[in-house]
């Protein structure tokens, strides 16, 4: 990690629902590159501190399901009581490469953004994105930019990472998968400074069959009505 | 008075009744609850006037009408139901994430034994 990193607290949140067979791995590989993961085990069906007795890391446990963006929340708000400098989100599917860390939080470090969000589809963005995800987060951004007037060039990127100011108020009431697009509700309304930079996410058969189904996009949007309305 | 004007005007005289033990303090609530109930009583005993009503809006029969109004009712309070079943899943939510970290555990090697 750059010497500049070094006194800044970088915390890692890792939300965590029945991810059995790769957990260990990513932890591992993550444990190379910070030393605080918070580890949230969002209900799994068999509790994940089976699979992680001998890594360090903080494990809180959701006794039921509640969903990726209440694991999120419970994670940054840990993040807070630990004063972290730095947060970031990663999936626990094994899809994102830790080694997009450092380039990930550089924007925060040199004070550009309180955001920073990873894109796989930016001119630089490497590895390739099945047909149907392209086509699907292609109008999923459209539909981000019209209800929050963000336009990115990805949306849904699990790869996030918060400065203190963005962790202090970014606060996540989406408990599915709708939390992506709140995190830009919240990046607007706080009006903090964001910035996109490319990722590489890994398409295995595993994350794949965890990750979101084309018809998983019609609950989001609903979801995302829903939050507009009742907000 | 037929079997059906009896049958409904029955059930309304209830769920009133029953709406305003449990609404005792909601005043609003109650003047609304008590104008639609006084309107479901009238339209049973007059169904005449549901088809002057519907005439008058462009609906053909009256029954069509009271079948529209329906449709718009139950949508309304289909959103109140979601509305309150998000309010307490954020209250689960809360209570959950609390419990979880207080609860939190800090895995090393000593506390593996």
């Amino acid at each position: 990690m750059p010497a500049e990193t070094q006194h800044k607290k970088i915390v890692v949140v890792l939300p965590v629902y029945n991810e059995g067979p790769v957990i260990r791995q990513v932890i591992s590989s993550l444990l190379k590159i910070v030393t605080t993961i918070i580890v949230v085990d969002d209900g799994s069906t068999v509790p994940v501190i089976k699979q992680l007795h001998d890594l360090p890391v903080v494990l809180l446990q959701h006794k039921v399901n509640l969903g990726q963006g209440a694991a999120i929340q419970t994670g940054l708000t840990y993040a807070r009581k630990l004063h972290a400098d730095i947060a970031i989100t990663f999936d626990g599917d094994g899809q994102h490469n830790e080694e997009d860390i450092n380039s990930l939080i550089a924007p925060i470090i040199t004070n550009e953004a309180d955001v920073v969000l990873g894109s796989r589809f930016l001119p630089d963005s490497p590895g390739i994105v099945p047909f149907t995800k392209k086509f699907i987060l292609r109008f999923a951004r459209i539909i981000n930019f019209l209800f929050t007037g963000v336009l990115l060039t990805d949306a849904h990127n699990g790869l996030r990472a918060l400065n203190r100011t963005a962790l202090e108020k970014i606060n996540l009431t989406e408990n599915r998968m709708a939390h992506a697009s709140e995190f830009l509700f919240e990046i607007k309304k706080h009006k903090l400074r964001c910035k996109e930079i490319p990722v590489h996410v890994r398409y295995t058969d595993y994350s794949i069959q965890k990750g979101q189904r084309p018809r998983d996009s019609i609950k989001v949007l609903f979801d995302l009505l829903l939050h507009k309305l009742f907000k | 008075m037929s079997g059906i004007q009896l049958v409904l005007v029955t059930g309304f005289i209830f769920i009133g009744l029953y709406f305003i033990t449990r609404l005792k303090k909601r005043l609003l609530d109650i003047v609304l609850l008590f104008a639609m109930i006084s309107a479901g009583i009238l339209f049973a005993l007059r169904p005449d006037i549901t088809n002057i009503l519907a005439r008058e809006l462009g609906v053909g029969r009256g029954a069509d009408l009271v079948f529209y109004i329906s449709i718009l009712i139950f949508w309304f309070v289909s959103l109140k139901l979601y509305a309150r079943i998000r309010k307490l899943e954020q209250q689960v939510t809360s209570i959950i994430r609390e419990g979880a970290i207080r609860n939190a555990t800090e895995i090393t090697d000593i506390n593996i034994h």
